[in-house]
């Protein structure tokens, strides 16, 4: 948004331009798959998700697995896009709740852990830092000092898609 | 005088099977108390052989004995141990001297009549223990606390003992010692100089004491300081020089950190005078002790940068448990630190897993009260992580006052947010509205791209990554989308106006005003950024697409889009009726 980004983004291998492709190629996809042609609430809704799922997906994906935010959410939706494609097909829906119920359990471990591990920090925002690991993806099975780092990271990341996606909203609301 | 003192004390040193090997040089403190010792033993023999002056001295001892002034007493073992060189003529001998000093000490600094004649043998067969092998170390620290706890002292003893005589065996000078119950109570008596007598004896014993005993009067360590600072000066320092050499050489664990401590306590400059040496001399007990609680880290950093990764541990909390003594007017802490420190040395001595009870033993300095006890018993586990934990919490909170700072540059409107809960509020808002602009977008994006498919090309433009052209783009969706509101009203004003102006309405003049006011109002596409502005007065032709359209084109508040974000799914339906009217 301000003129410091011009020389990141001309870097082509920047944040911002790896997650500009991406997201490009999976709205490409999205708009490819099913033609626009009424604007049922429903539609639109299935291709919102789709949209925010790719956006996601595509910010993920830039930061690879070098931060363990990105890691956490790409296997999150890995999981669920498997999840998905077992369900569709019938015999496999007992692994997709197993798997579901395995990646529950994980979590609630990780929060089992965490909150042992949270009684041995500091004391006095243990309530916000609980926030603020169920927004970060990830942060449940992480102390506050790695919370704070990767939310830091993952700040930088939201606000690198939420320029791009609104420059291309912008663009494509002409 | 002091360097006569030591020199009489280095030269039985040099010969006694130190437990610590080749560094004699550290241990010349060690063994300048045991010098210092076993010169007040021959005192006492010389005592006991009841020379007219010596009865004089008697008179005096025991009205010195109940003083408190316990560094006096070292001083008059000070000064005895000097004016009888003999004493350092058989190494032995000398251990021996120090420990019948030792119980002399202990009965003089204990209670005065406290001494019970069972304690006596127990103290007499534990220092003879420490005969064997580790006398000096060992001794040392007895001999140094100037307030014993005496109770805890028999339990210690009582407990160490056993152990002791399983490991170290009794020399044959412990029959010797334990015959003579009495002894004890004769020398620490005679060891009981208070500084009047001291003064007075200043050129009976040679030694010039005067200046060291006024400033050492007042603080009842000065037992500790006395002795030890006569020999930090000479001693300490030859020890640092040779500490250095020592230190490059992975040695054991305890003389590492004796070493490393002797040094600590020569850069050790927050300790006051006094406690500047007794560091040196918890320096020989401490160093079996390992991790205090954390004190400044600048002096754990000290002495660890020149040290391995072990020394450096033991001397971090070595250094910390030194200064905290230095400020700390404990001496009964001390005396339990000395007396376990001197355990500890025995027990390190024997093992080789001296830190674990080194460690314990910290634990049990660390609370008086209840360890003496247990400080045989290894409890390492509890040490460390007391220690440790302070030490990484510490590490821990500086990292996090580090990631806080960071984020307070990434979220805007931090700055003025002072504290952690209020900035982890701010943050958390944050990112929450940023999630939920990006599903504004999306759900925008699934509703803008209708009909345009994604050149990535053209968005790989300079247009997507150049912001400057977001100030203008909105214009042009204000244009068309203003134009649409505008639409309607110009067909209001005209006929307004008709009716105003004329008081007869002809179409035909209102087909001029329309016109005339159309243009007029396209014209003024410039004050469409401000109609723009005013766009929340018209709330019923942007619903809340329009709005944040708008604030998102100007970069506005993203709080107002998230408000409205909640309207934008049916709001995205009325803007591409609108564009699709257009």
């Amino acid at each position: 948004m301000s003129p410091m980004n011009n020389p990141q983004d001309l870097n082509p291998s920047s944040l911002k331009s790896r997650f500009t492709t991406r997201f490009l190629r999976a709205l490409t996809k999205i708009n490819g798959q099913k033609p626009i042609s009424s604007s049922s609430p429903r539609e639109m809704f299935q291709r919102y998700r789709r949209i925010k799922v790719a956006a996601d997906k595509s910010m993920a994906w830039s930061v690879r697995s070098r931060r363990t935010w990105s890691r956490a959410m790409l296997w999150k939706l890995r999981s669920r896009y498997s999840c998905r494609q077992a369900s569709s097909s019938r015999r496999s829906s007992v692994r997709t709740s197993t798997i579901i119920k395995s990646r529950q359990a994980k979590t609630s471990h990780e929060k089992e852990n965490k909150n042992t591990t949270t009684g041995q920090d500091e004391v006095g925002f243990v309530v916000q830092a609980d926030k603020l690991r169920k927004l970060v993806p990830g942060g449940e099975a992480m102390d506050l000092c790695n919370l704070l780092g990767e939310t830091a990271h993952y700040i930088k990341c939201l606000t690198t898609q939420v320029q791009v996606m609104r420059k291309i909203a912008h663009f494509y609301s002409l | 005088m002091e360097n006569q003192f030591f020199l009489n004390a280095g030269i039985p040193l040099a010969a006694p099977p130190l437990q610590f090997g080749p560094s004699l040089s550290y241990s010349a403190p060690i063994s300048a108390w045991q010098s210092l010792s076993s010169a007040m033993e021959i005192e006492a023999t010389e005592l006991n052989s009841s020379s007219p002056d010596r009865s004089q001295d008697c008179f005096l001892i025991t009205n010195w004995e109940k003083s408190t002034d316990y560094g006096l007493q070292f001083d008059s073992a000070l000064s005895s141990m000097v004016s009888s060189p003999a004493a350092s003529n058989s190494n032995i001998s000398n251990e021996s001297f120090m420990i019948r000093e030792l119980i002399g000490k202990l009965g003089s600094i204990g209670n005065s009549g406290e001494i019970s004649p069972h304690s006596q043998p127990l103290l007499a067969s534990y220092i003879n223990g420490n005969n064997s092998t580790n006398t000096s170390c060992y001794s040392t620290p007895l001999n140094s606390p100037p307030k014993l706890n005496f109770p805890m002292m028999d339990s210690l003893i009582k407990e160490k003992l056993p152990s002791l005589g399983k490991s170290m065996g009794l020399n044959s000078s412990v029959a010797e010692f334990s015959a003579d119950p009495g002894f004890a109570e004769r020398a620490a008596k005679f060891s009981c100089f208070g500084s009047r007598s001291f003064n007075g004896r200043t050129s009976q014993f040679g030694l010039n004491n005067n200046t060291e005993i006024p400033a050492y009067r007042s603080n009842p360590l000065t037992a500790n300081a006395n002795l030890p600072r006569i020999s930090s000066s000479p001693s300490l320092k030859a020890m640092g020089s040779q500490v250095g050499a020592v230190q490059g050489t992975n040695k054991n664990s305890p003389l590492q950190d004796r070493s490393e401590l002797a040094n600590s306590q020569d850069e050790s400059t927050v300790c006051e005078q006094n406690p500047n040496v007794d560091p040196g001399f918890k320096a020989s007990k401490d160093s079996y002790s390992r991790k205090r609680k954390a004190v400044p880290k600048a002096k754990t950093k000290e002495t660890s940068a020149p040290a391995s990764a072990n020394a450096a541990k033991v001397s971090e909390p070595n250094e910390e448990s030194n200064e905290k003594r230095c400020k700390s007017t404990e001496s009964n802490g001390n005396e339990n630190d000395f007396v376990k420190a001197e355990e500890e040395a025995k027990g390190s001595n024997r093992n080789a897993g001296d830190e674990k009870q080194n460690q314990t033993n910290n634990n049990n300095n660390t609370k008086p009260p209840e360890p003496s006890r247990d400080y045989i018993h290894v409890r390492a586990r509890r040490g460390q992580a007391t220690d440790s934990h302070s030490l990484a919490e510490r590490v821990r909170r500086e990292k996090i006052s580090e990631r806080m700072k960071l984020l307070q540059n990434l979220v805007p409107g931090c700055n003025k947010v002072t504290g952690k809960a209020l900035m982890l509020d701010e943050i958390i808002n944050y990112v929450q509205s940023l999630q939920r602009q990006v599903e504004f977008l999306s759900m925008r994006l699934a509703s803008v791209n209708t009909r345009l498919d994604f050149n990535v090309d053209s968005l790989m433009s300079k247009d997507i990554f150049q912001p400057k052209t977001t100030l203008p783009l909105p214009i042009f969706p204000m244009d068309s989308s203003a134009s649409a509101i505008f639409g309607h009203h110009p067909q209001q004003n005209p006929a307004l106006h008709s009716n105003i102006s004329n008081g007869t309405t002809t179409q035909g003049s209102m087909d001029p005003l329309e016109t005339g006011i159309c243009p007029n109002i396209n014209s003024h596409l410039p004050s469409i950024t401000q109609f723009t502005e005013t766009i929340p007065q018209y709330p019923t032709f942007c619903e809340g697409d329009l709005q944040t359209i708008v604030q998102m084109g100007f970069g506005q508040n993203p709080s107002q889009e998230m408000a409205l974000q909640s309207e934008t799914f049916q709001g995205s339906n009325q803007v591409s009726h609108m564009k699709v009217e257009l």
